[in-house]
């Protein structure tokens, strides 16, 4: 252990004495450092501006005067997306997806205002989070402070020297990994550091900020480990610096990339606009409310007829044209889910795919991991159009069942002078009207999609000490 | 020629060179068909357009015509429009992943409306695009890094540059050489792909050579920096590291930074702030005099203040014409919204003129129509379309004109080309 200790003090020595090297080091120290600083400020201004704007839309809501229930419905309710304290450490989709969302019956509207449509073409280049620096920028300065730790002794002929000296193959390489390992705890310390400041706000779960720790840490002590394997394998430095870039760039750079593309190409998706003719065709094949003589509301006055042993609509003890929005919306509404169910699964699939390439890509496991504990990605947008959606479908039968129960029909269907003001009811139904109120996830439901990624880094890093060990055994053999 | 094809032969001797030079030709190659093959999927999504929307018109054809009401004509149509992908597009596809290239409109708010997004797969979108742009902007560089930074160095490694600088003034031409080989040999890697994709998608040819251009500045931007580095007499190893760190700030740090500093400088107030303000003044006129909203209409549209007064009943044209105001309360705030959002895409277009990375970037999303300037001409595309339905129906339901079957056929119909030849009509007259 003392030889190992002491080739770890040399190597680290020797990059001490390496100014590009340190010079690199502090760079990347103040770059987490504005990364952090930058990142958890744009979380707080966002998380702020939506919640103001939440209340906003909840006190604009509440303020309606007396009005007719349907007129509610059109005037709808907005919602935004509120942002946990983890995505200042990894933002995820946050800035892809849009945050705003305007609720009203009938209609199903999309997600608006999403950063990426707002900012310049910058963003497409990356965002400077903590996350980013981690996954992209460390393993590179490992890379330049790494990769020439055992190759050099090869190349130099010092390896045979130092073994002359009664250093094992394997106190040597186990020497090198406790100095670049050092070195990648100094490099994610900043970041980490910035997790436990988040750790600190209200709402940050633990379990998962454990994951993304681990999952970090698995991802660096990996890469610490391909550079000794490459430096190890390859004879030449320069080699092996090439290697280990080409290596950084196509799995962190490139693969990446393609993967999502060919994902995305492989897996259509439907989109809006013949989402909502397929939608409109399936409703009226199940009941045209416009039509006088559709089959499906002709059953359902009948129906209704029937248990209230009545003959006409006029005689029933409550609002048909309510009993008529309510089941209009429940047709509709449960298309908007059975469609939003097959885009979900398709974009769930082309997710699948994705991960799946965390075998190709060490990085395309760590961002899948990090962002599903962080809770922003694809799955945690999908909670909150689920929840939004549910919230309105509630809310559109709350006012729908109003109209049933607080406007009579004969107030509904008169259209003399006075009428107007018959057909509203108090301002105070909508104050007693719920407000959404999104319901996070649970630390263990964070923790738990991040497992796929977490056992992919684990096994690449496996793969990577058994190769590492081999090549320990024949390090410097055939010179 | 001869040293020419010596210098080649050399070259592709080194295993490691002639793998990389396949390398990015294969990545040229596919990237320029990732690009086709989205614009293909989005070309056939807008050929697609018009039988759904006969089918969809079809019905609401066939309610409306029951009562030949204009206003609930103009109500449940709902009008497609498109911005189809320029030619370049698939080279460089922008924002047209995120921003919606198709969208229909109705007759109702427009500021409610032309906002909405299409559906897309945020994670994938937040990977960005592997489209030709990518691989010249982030991958070539590599390229040139890799077959660059040991042409000096490794010669005095190899103990040859004494024997080299004895040839007469210094090698001078054999250094030419050798980089203008291994520029022409990268540029028609990354040039060939590109320029034959172009053709076949029909893009102009002034635009292809501009292209070109662009690449080859780029890759001698990138040489250039190589050979700085190179003057300082490192190693070859400490050539590539210094490099490769140069890459990783001029290609992913500096941009990152940039994005940050310029969300701080240039605000953009909150979009979602004009479509609550808009909702407010929309439904605020359930409570207010009737007569109010249609003074206020009136007074801004004289043009359809000849229609018959109000009655007890409902009236469509007093609905449009509240919707209409509610989008005219708001035009300053969307007006001002959008200059923001051109305020923040120029401070990132001006970054390109310091950071060639961002610059080409730039370059190649607005000779492909697929930037922020694409988004919103397509956007006052659909504002020009949009006020033609407008009097379309209008012209209807002010002056109670039945809305027969035949009527749906004489709605306008969007044409991306004319509505971008009448936009820039306009802006020739004002």
């Amino acid at each position: 252990m003392r030889i190992v200790r002491l080739i770890a003090r040399d190597e680290l020595r020797l990059m001490l004495r390496n100014r590009v090297a340190l010079i690199a080091f502090a760079l990347i120290l103040l770059l987490t450092g504005a990364a952090v600083a930058s990142s958890w400020s744009h979380q707080r201004a966002i998380a702020e501006r939506r919640a103001r704007h939440q209340h906003a839309a909840e006190r604009a809501f509440d303020a309606q005067p007396d009005r007719h229930p349907h007129r509610m419905v059109h005037y709808g309710h907005f919602l935004f997306r509120p942002l946990g304290p983890l995505a200042a450490f990894d933002p995820g989709v946050d800035a892809f997806t849009g945050n705003s969302m305007f609720l009203e019956g009938h209609r199903q509207n999309t997600a608006n205002f999403g950063d990426v449509r707002q900012s310049s073409l910058l963003i497409r280049f990356g965002q400077l989070t903590p996350a980013f620096v981690l996954q992209i920028v460390a393993p590179l300065l490992l890379v330049f402070l790494g990769f020439g730790s055992l190759a050099r002794e090869t190349e130099r002929g010092t390896l045979r020297l130092l073994m002359l000296q009664g250093a094992s193959r394997r106190q040597l390489v186990a020497g090198k990994l406790l100095a670049l390992g050092a070195v990648a705890l100094a490099a994610a310390a900043p970041a980490m550091l910035g997790l436990l400041l988040i750790a600190g706000q209200p709402g940050a779960l633990a379990l998962p900020m454990l994951t993304i720790a681990l999952g970090y840490g698995l991802y660096l002590g990996l890469w610490v480990v391909l550079i000794l394997l490459v430096s190890a394998v390859v004879r030449r430095s320069r080699d092996a610096l090439l290697v280990l870039v080409a290596l950084w760039a196509v799995t962190s750079v490139l693969l990446p990339r393609a993967v999502p593309d060919l994902a995305g190409g492989a897996v259509p998706l439907r989109n809006r606009l013949q989402t909502e003719v397929a939608i409109a065709r399936d409703l009226r094949r199940m009941g045209d409310s416009h039509d006088p003589d559709d089959p499906h509301f002709t059953r359902f006055r009948q129906a209704l007829l029937d248990r209230h042993r009545v003959e006409r609509v006029e005689d029933l003890p409550f609002n048909y044209k309510g009993l008529l929005a309510l089941e209009g919306e429940r047709l509709s509404a449960a298309l908007f889910d059975l469609y939003a169910a097959q885009s979900f699964a398709a974009q769930a699939r082309q997710n699948a795919m994705v991960d799946a390439a965390g075998l190709l890509s060490p990085a395309i496991a760590l961002r899948g991991l990090s962002m599903a504990a962080a809770g922003t990605d694809f799955a945690a947008h999908r909670r909150f159009l689920e929840q939004a959606e549910a919230y309105r479908y509630a809310l559109v039968q709350r006012l729908n069942r109003m109209q049933a129960e607080a406007v009579t029909y004969a107030d509904d269907s008169a259209t003399d002078a006075g009428a107007d003001r018959r057909k509203r009811i108090g301002a105070a139904h909508w104050q007693a009207l719920p407000d959404f109120r999104f319901v996070a996830p649970t630390g263990a439901t964070l923790a738990r999609a991040a497992l796929p990624g977490l056992a992919m880094l684990g096994l690449w890093l496996v793969a990577a000490s058994a190769l590492l060990g081999w090549a320990t055994r024949r390090l410097g053999a055939g010179r | 020629m001869t040293l020419w094809r010596h210098e080649l032969r050399l070259l592709l001797r080194q295993r490691p060179s002639a793998f990389a030079l396949v390398l990015l030709a294969l990545l040229s190659v596919a990237a320029v068909a990732t690009g086709m093959a989205e614009v293909a999927r989005q070309r056939a999504a807008i050929a697609a357009i018009p039988a759904a929307q006969a089918e969809d018109i079809g019905a609401v054809a066939d309610y409306v015509d029951r009562t030949k009401d204009a206003g609930s004509a103009a109500y449940y149509s709902f009008h497609p429009t498109w911005d189809a992908p320029a030619p370049l597009a698939f080279a460089a596809l922008g924002m047209r992943d995120v921003a919606p290239y198709m969208l229909r409109v109705r007759a109702l708010g427009l500021e409610a409306q032309i906002q909405d997004g299409d559906i897309f797969n945020p994670q994938i979108a937040l990977a960005g695009r592997f489209d030709f742009a990518f691989v010249l902007v982030f991958l070539a560089p590599l390229f040139v890094i890799a077959l660059f930074h040991d042409l000096v160095s490794g010669e005095r490694e190899a103990g040859r540059q004494r024997t080299l600088d004895a040839l007469p003034r210094g090698g001078a031409a054999l250094w030419r050489r050798r980089t203008g080989l291994r520029l022409v040999l990268l540029w028609a890697t990354l040039g060939l792909p590109f320029a034959v994709a172009a053709l076949a998608e029909g893009v102009a040819f002034g635009v292809v050579l501009l292209v070109l251009g662009a690449i080859l500045a780029y890759l001698l931007f990138w040489i250039a920096l190589a050979a700085l580095v190179g003057r300082l007499r490192w190693t070859s190893v400490a050539n590539a590291a210094t490099l490769a760190a140069a890459w990783l700030v001029l290609v992913l740090i500096v941009p990152t930074l940039g994005h940050v500093v310029i969300d701080r400088l240039v605000p953009v107030g909150q979009g979602a702030e004009i479509a609550l303000a808009q909702r407010e003044v929309v439904n605020h006129a359930w409570d207010i005099p009737r007569a109010a909203t249609m003074r206020r209409f009136y007074a801004a549209h004289p043009e359809w203040s000849d229609s018959p007064p109000l009655g007890a009943d409902f009236h469509y044209k007093w609905y449009l014409a509240f919707h209409q105001n509610g989008d005219e309360a708001v035009a300053p705030r969307a007006r001002a919204y959008r200059a923001a959002l051109e305020r923040r895409d120029r401070a990132g277009r001006a970054l390109g003129w310091l950071l060639p990375s961002v610059g080409v970037q730039a370059l190649l999303t607005r000779l492909a129509r697929t930037d922020l300037a694409a988004q919103l001409a397509y956007q006052d595309r659909i504002r020009a379309f949009h006020a033609r339905l407008r009097s379309f129906y209008y012209d209807y339901v002010f002056h109670d004109r039945p809305f027969g079957r035949a009527d749906f056929g004489r709605a306008p119909r969007f044409d991306d080309r004319a509505e971008a030849r009448r936009q820039s009509t306009s802006r020739a007259i004002g």
